[in-house]
């Protein structure tokens, strides 16, 4: 009799599988496979001949050497870290400032800061190449602005200069990722208690006293999702550097991923190129350990 | 009062300021050839829309197809998201099932895998199976974007429906599946209606598989068929800003209709 409902139990709970397993095969088999079958191909000699079939030489390490004693990766691994660090800090400033914004209570600021998110959604590659046209040499606006308000006196070809290329690829890129930031940020501050505030106006904070005593501590918890998720974005953007410079001039902008997606589709090196992948996904996932052992710490204080 | 209608004036104006480059493009897109270089005043003095007419009647970039396989691409990587994500999200907000915390950490992980560490392996296994240059194996690469954080956005949603009103239909002899469709899914339409919009529009703008995948210029989606715009030496700014405003343009009308469900959809997807 026990063991008839243990069963039938086992049979219930076996249902409930059912609506786990389409997904879990699924990503199983084009998510988590592949993932292993990368990590593969990084260990052997892989090129075009036998990429897609035949006998793959393991050649141990050597592509790890090979990436990592590149200067090129050198470069890539700089200019990301710069391109990622500048994105972030940028469009969290700005981003927390236009939530601030927002958030007071005028006619229109959900219609208004919704329609931000423009700038977020439309394919990078759009966005990609309208900051190009407005970033040329040749009559693009950002010159005519500058040169009109006395900052340049010639034109300046922002995305070939190797100076400024770099530069031009990050503003692009916060300009893309302030949307976010600010969503995420007026979603933080919306669950603020308010009767704090009230609490802090009877006790005389002003305005700056509030922001840094009490909406700047409140916020942390939100800023570091924010953090965590900004690395994990922007270390790994493509797009953008595909249509605005193409890694160039130079190699002002080769940044880590477009390096792996050169050395695999361009070069043909894809043992190379498959390291260099794995090389930049233990990076993140570095940053996401010290990330969570902080999260943790916190918590336990 | 006053101060208010003062605060939605400045809020305009930043709203009008960051969005200029949105502006600019569409500017750029109905300016005469010969004042794109000429005119840089920020309203035009004359207006055409040539460049519209010039990119739907050129010989060897076919504009309306881009469009067509950038819909099928998008409407195939939607449908298949949600045929797989939902129930799967259900069975992960109503956590009865063992290993289900460890299924939620590797949803978590997935997103930060560089799409790059997928389209190697990805393009090697399509090369085998004969999915290099078809619909289908873009459509399954998105996918891979698309499921977990369709999961995560729909997750919260199931997470509000209260259990009672399962227990209630299991009471009356509905089974799992039954109460799924019949009871839960109906409830949670918003949640679906905003994993739908997000994985369209994911898969919209989705480039790297697509330029390692569809060699077949018959298969390229919008974001591919740009490139050919950009020419080596010179570039035709206004007929590329065109075509950039009319393959935004789904974007923005989605957009528009959904932008309630976007905005929450975001948070909920990324910070619950």
């Amino acid at each position: 009799m026990v063991k008839q409902s243990e069963f039938k139990r086992i049979i219930e709970k076996s249902k409930d599988y059912t609506f786990l397993m389409p997904a879990s095969l699924f990503l199983l088999l084009f998510l988590v496979y592949p993932i292993f079958f990368n990590l593969n191909l990084s260990f052997r000699d892989v090129n075009v001949g036998n990429l897609i079939q035949g006998e793959r030489e393991l050649v141990g390490l050597s592509n790890y050497v090979t990436v990592l004693k590149d200067p090129l990766f050198v470069k890539a691994l700089a200019n990301s870290i710069v391109f990622t660090v500048g994105t972030i800090i940028f469009s969290t400033c700005i981003g927390f400032m236009l939530a601030l914004y927002f958030n007071k209570p005028f006619p229109g600021n959900k219609w208004m800061r919704s329609i931000l998110l423009i700038a977020w959604m439309t394919p990078i590659i759009i966005i990609g190449t309208v900051f190009r046209w407005m970033l040329s040499g040749e009559n693009g606006i950002i010159n005519e602005i500058l040169m009109n308000i006395g900052i340049l006196s010639q034109p300046n070809y922002w995305l070939t200069d190797t100076n400024t290329a770099l530069f031009s690829v990050i503003i692009t890129n916060i300009w893309i990722s302030i949307p976010f930031s600010m969503v995420i940020i007026l979603s933080g501050l919306q669950a603020l208690p308010g009767n704090i505030y009230e609490a802090a106006k009877i006790d005389g904070a002003n305005r700056f006293q509030q922001f840094f005593y009490i909406t700047l501590p409140l916020m942390k918890p939100t800023l570091l999702v924010l953090l965590m998720l900004g690395v994990i974005f922007t270390f790994k953007v493509f797009d953008l550097i595909y249509i605005m410079t193409a890694g160039g001039p130079a190699d002002a902008t080769q940044v880590i991923p477009f390096l792996a997606y050169q050395l695999s589709f361009g070069m043909y090196r894809f043992g190379e190129g498959a390291a260099l992948s794995n090389i930049s996904f233990i990076i993140i996932g570095l940053f996401a350990l010290v990330y969570l052992y902080f999260i943790r710490r916190e918590e336990v204080m | 009062m006053a101060k208010k209608w003062i605060l939605s004036f400045i809020g305009l104006f930043i709203v009008l300021t960051f969005l200029f480059p949105i502006y600019w493009m569409v500017i750029s897109s109905i300016k005469p050839a010969g004042d794109i270089f000429g005119d840089s005043s920020i309203i035009p003095k004359r207006i055409t829309f040539e460049a519209y007419i010039n990119i739907f009647n050129q010989q060897d970039i076919r504009v309306l197809s881009y469009f067509k396989n950038s819909l099928i691409i998008s409407f195939g990587a939607m449908i298949g998201t949600l045929c797989l994500a939902t129930p799967a999200a259900y069975a992960i907000a109503r956590r009865k099932i063992k290993g289900i915390t460890l299924f939620l950490l590797f949803v978590l992980i997935t997103q930060m895998f560089p799409s790059n560490m997928l389209a190697l392996p990805l393009y090697s296994m399509f090369a085998n199976i004969g999915l290099l240059n078809t619909y289908t194996g873009v459509i399954i690469a998105n996918m891979t974007l698309s499921i977990p954080f369709a999961i995560l956005v729909m997750r919260t949603y199931f997470l509000m429906i209260p259990t009672a009103l399962e227990e209630a239909a299991a009471i009356d002899g509905c089974t799992r599946w039954g109460t799924f469709f019949k009871i839960i899914l109906p409830l949670a339409k918003p949640g679906v209606f905003t994993a739908g919009a997000f994985s369209f529009l994911l898969a919209w703008g989705e480039f790297l598989y697509s330029l390692t995948m569809l060699k077949n210029n018959d298969l390229w989606p919008v974001t591919l068929g740009m490139r050919q715009f950009v020419g080596q030496y010179s570039t035709n700014w206004s007929e590329l800003m065109a075509l950039s405003v009319v393959s935004s343009l789904p974007i923005i009308i989605i957009f528009i209709f959904t932008q309630r469900y976007i905005v929450s959809g975001i948070t909920a997807g990324s910070t619950k």
